[in-house]
């Protein structure tokens, strides 16, 4: 019997997992996707939210603040990028300017620093702004981190300090054990990489926590009367390439703001990432599906020709240069949880003993998730009172990174790993010696995407063209696979079909 | 540091025939840096034939056209370093490299050629919606797995671009027993010659959709299907034309971009239509004593061309290193700048030296449209200085212009190429 099961390995269920490790608990982590990171935090722009925008006295206001605090933390402990550059939001109308009054009042309810900056200061602060924008929210206290590299840090760091994690497994039931919660529940889920693998799983748990994304409604719904639905919301982000992400010293973000043809437009922010490349966007529309990350033409255009209208008024366009169409590198989407309550779902609800939620986690909940985490772990702890971890260890250490090291380490990585010389990945710069390592590592990539994820192999402007092939062979090798079995991203999503050299009717058999 | 006379970046057909002609004129302290396990580039995926009518008189594969080179290599023992990447050239011609072997390398060079090629335009740059799961890759990546690695990467395949080597590709995969269910060209005429067009595709009775792109891909793991819709005027789908086509891959073949991250890196102006280097008439970058040739420097119909230029390039690289203490000055407002009139677009060069030592200056350029009964014109101010009457021109091939040295005397501060569409007389 397990202490606790976590449904969901998104960044909200591995920084639970890892808050958890701190004490000596059996945890098990249970994810549907066939890599950890496959739902809405894979989507994620890894903006780090300081917290000035939620409507104070909601669950978002609570965790947001105190979450950014901790993600900074966690990414020092954790060995994952990030930069502290704040976030500006500007405004080019009157009605944008009191949208900036509201902001500033929030700000200070939710405790967080902000400051009005108007021009000639505005200019000193950042001085290729363009002469139409009225005023700027400065929000110092923001920034940016990798959502990847965090949720997949958690998790390695909590499997190191002894959590299990379980993927292809969904939860399809959660039956309290007794008739009621208090003596924990049966956990079943559907295990197996493929359809024709599936079996079904029977667990159990003295306590679990829902941290299941865009499917926490469901996973809710099935122990606790006081039901919840997730309503997905898509957007999409385009990915500019690095050239000239030098001009991009803070996130910049407009007011939201009346159309003159009519429409409103929800803020669209400029994002920098912790690859060297840029976020714009991003869009919101109601799907039907949560899982769905099929992107359409007209909300990217719709985001491009936002950014082509307002390019002068950034930096990056202050020199007169035009939105570069050429640096598209990518468009990529996925759905945000967003909760009919428009709010977190978090705590044990009072149907559901020793169930806890996680849930309805859309934005700011990234950069909520380590006190989402510690909130959601407290509550386990008070009930099961477990010993301390004295083992904890609270580090975890990835292996170099080629591009981000000096001439010097660079040459000492090579002398030390060969393979740190051979590049796979040209566009991004990314080594043998980095994509082995993130194969073997713990929880480590099984496919093409899991390589791509850890390690930027295939995240650059030919998106795979040269690396993908090259990729695939050494999963295959490292894994001790048939090329043929290797994977986009699981499931059925093999890269090739077969062998040259046979008939027609053995190939389309 | 290692001092060098001329390092050459790539050791595909470009660097190969730089080092060659570089040689013959007596250079002898070279090295071609190739960051493959062996020389020869993109060709030893090429197994198809094609190669070396202009350059050899026969028709040749990739590999062995590329065969041809090594052997030049070998025979003149021009060194070269292979499995060596470089990730730097600075203003002042330092190149570092790292390879598993040596480490972390810095290489002073007195001139440098840049011969990395191109790479290939993906499905994200050409703004394609949908699903992205297995089954989606470019012609490149779908050639390596044919052709070097013995791998089918579906059974059933749509092509998106009709220029040479999607259309290669289409009767390779018919060979191997693929289905080939369209060629999707986004032009209202195919990108390729005429002779692929025939042999590849109308002799398999492969569909070919013209004024029509992929609008969007379906199936969440692998490809399923993917929607054919009308392009209009700005090559945009038009909706409500849109059509299902059955696959379990999308091949894209849609243009291919010279890869110049770093000449960038090197501070080197780049040309905004062919996205490679500004060169003068020696193919001499911004920087001095910098060069570029081959498909980084624009990108080619053959290899043949590509050869052709790579090895003018070595010439003019190592008149360079041999004229560095005896140079003429020559003064940078004097330029002719090159520009581009009606008609024609991604010229090279883009500039030219007023006191060039150079007898005749060969512009190189692409046609904007597809039209029967042209000129080709180089004009300075009012005045024609070349004309060339051509039966027909097409994006997919090059144009050619060459301006005599005795007529440089009458250019004023710029050139201009154009193209104009003779009128028929009634």
């Amino acid at each position: 019997m397990y202490d606790v099961i976590i449904v969901g390995a998104g960044c909200v269920g591995c920084a639970t997992a890892r808050e958890l490790s701190k004490y000596q608990l059996k945890v098990l982590v249970l994810e549907k996707g066939h890599d950890l990171c496959s739902g809405a935090s894979k989507a994620n722009t890894g903006m780090i939210h300081a917290g000035y925008d939620p409507t104070p006295d909601t669950n978002k206001a609570k965790f947001n603040a105190p979450g950014s605090r901790m993600m900074f933390e966690a990414c020092t402990e954790l060995d994952v990028p990030f930069g502290k550059t704040g976030l500006m939001i500007f405004a080019t109308e009157e009605s944008g300017m009191a949208e900036i009054d509201k902001l500033v009042e929030y700000a200070q309810k939710n405790q967080v620093r902000v400051e009005v900056v108007k021009p000639p200061k505005l200019y000193e602060m950042q001085p290729n702004m363009g002469k139409d924008v009225k005023e700027v929210l400065w929000v110092p206290d923001g920034g940016y981190t990798n959502p990847f590299s965090v949720t997949f840090a958690f998790a390695e760091n909590a499997h190191k300090n002894g959590v299990e994690f379980k993927v292809d497994s969904q939860v399809t039931e959660i039956l309290p054990i007794d008739g009621d919660g208090k003596n924990g529940y049966c956990v079943i889920a559907r295990e197996g990489a493929t359809e024709d693998q599936k079996e079904e799983v029977t667990y159990q748990a003295r306590m679990v926590v829902n941290a299941a994304g865009l499917h926490s409604d469901t996973i809710n719904n099935m122990v606790s009367n006081h039901k919840f639905k997730i309503i997905p919301r898509f957007g999409a982000h385009v990915i500019l390439d690095r050239k000239q992400s030098y001009k991009l010293t803070t996130s910049l973000m407009e007011t939201p703001h009346d159309l003159p043809g009519g429409g409103h437009t929800k803020g669209q922010a400029i994002i920098p990432s912790t690859g060297g490349t840029m976020l714009l966007g991003c869009d919101a529309r109601e799907v039907m599906d949560p899982d769905t990350t099929e992107w359409e033409r007209p909300s990217a255009m719709q985001i491009i020709n936002y950014f082509k209208n307002i390019w002068h008024t950034l930096p990056l366009g202050a020199d007169g240069s035009e939105f570069p169409m050429d640096e598209i590198i990518a468009v990529f989407g996925g759905c945000r949880p967003h909760p009919d309550g428009d709010d977190f779902v978090i705590g044990e609800p009072d149907d559901a003993p020793n169930f806890v939620n996680a849930g309805g986690t859309e934005s700011p909940a990234f950069t909520a998730s380590p006190a989402i985490a510690e909130y959601v772990a407290n509550i386990c702890i008070d009930r099961l009172q477990p010993a301390k971890n004295e083992n904890f260890d609270p580090y975890r250490k990835k292996k170099g990174v080629f591009r981000e090291m000096t001439d010097e380490e660079k040459a000492a990585a090579i002398a030390e790993d060969p393979d740190y010389a051979k590049i796979v990945c040209r566009c991004e710069m990314v080594t043998e010696a980095e994509i082995r390592d993130a194969i073997r590592r713990p929880l480590g990539a099984r496919d093409l995407a899991g390589v791509k994820l850890r390690t930027r192999a295939g995240m650059g402007r030919c998106q795979g063209g040269f690396c993908s092939s090259r990729v695939l062979e050494i999963l295959a090798e490292e894994l001790g696979i048939d090329p043929l079995e290797v994977t986009q991203c699981g499931g059925a999503s093999r890269v090739l079909a077969s062998r040259c050299g046979m008939t027609e009717e053995e190939v389309q058999s | 540091m290692r001092k060098i006379d001329l390092v050459i970046i790539g050791g595909g057909a470009a660097g190969m025939s730089a080092a060659v002609a570089a040689k013959e004129e007596g250079c002898n302290n070279l090295l071609i840096i190739e960051r493959n396990d062996s020389l020869g580039g993109v060709l030893h995926q090429c197994i198809h034939n094609g190669f070396g009518l202009h350059r050899f008189g026969e028709d040749l594969t990739g590999v062995e056209f590329a065969w041809r080179y090594e052997e030049l290599v070998e025979g003149y023992q021009i060194p070269y370093m292979l499995n060596t990447f470089v990730i730097d050239i600075s203003p002042d011609k330092i190149v570092t490299c790292v390879s598993p072997v040596e480490g972390l390398i810095k290489i002073q060079a007195q001139a440098i050629i840049l011969a990395m090629g191109c790479r290939e335009r993906s499905r994200n740059a050409l703004l394609i919606p949908g699903t992205r799961g297995a089954g989606i890759m470019t012609a490149g990546t779908a050639q390596k797995y044919l052709n070097l690695m013995g791998y089918l990467p579906g059974k059933n395949v749509v092509i998106l671009g009709s220029g040479d080597i999607g259309l290669i590709m289409a009767r390779q995969f018919v060979m191997e027993g693929v289905k080939v269910s369209a060629v999707v060209e986004v032009m209202p005429y195919s990108g390729g010659l005429p002779r692929n067009m025939k042999q590849c595709i109308e002799d398999f009775d492969i569909p070919v959709y013209y004024s029509s792109t992929v609008s969007k891909i379906c199936g969440r793991e692998r490809v399923s299907s993917v929607w054919v819709s009308k392009v209009n005027e700005n090559r945009e789908p038009i909706e409500g034309t849109e059509f299902e086509i059955p696959c379990d891959t999308l091949m894209i073949s849609a243009g291919l971009i010279p890869e110049n991250e770093l000449t960038d890196g090197a501070g080197i102006a780049m040309s905004p239509m062919t996205k490679g280097a500004v060169v003068y008439e020696n193919n001499e970058t911004s920087i001095e004593g910098i060069f570029s040739c081959g498909n980084v420097l624009h990108v080619h119909d053959l290899v043949d061309f590509v050869s052709e230029e790579g090895a003018q390039t070595g010439k003019y690289a190592y008149e360079y290193i041999n004229s560095v203490n005896t140079t003429t000055e020559y003064i940078e407002e004097d330029d002719i700048k090159v520009e581009k009139g009606p008609g024609a677009s991604a010229i090279v060069p883009q500039r030219i030296h007023r006191n060039t030592s150079m007898d005749n200056i060969t512009f190189m350029f692409r046609p904007s449209f597809k039209k029967n009964d042209v000129t080709l014109c180089l004009s300075s101010g009012e005045k024609i200085l070349v004309q060339k009457k051509m039966i027909a021109v097409t994006p997919g091939e090059m144009c050619k212009l060459v301006l005599p040295k005795e007529k440089l005397a009458e250019v004023k501060e710029s050139v201009s190429i154009s193209i104009h569409v003779n009128e028929k007389e009634a």
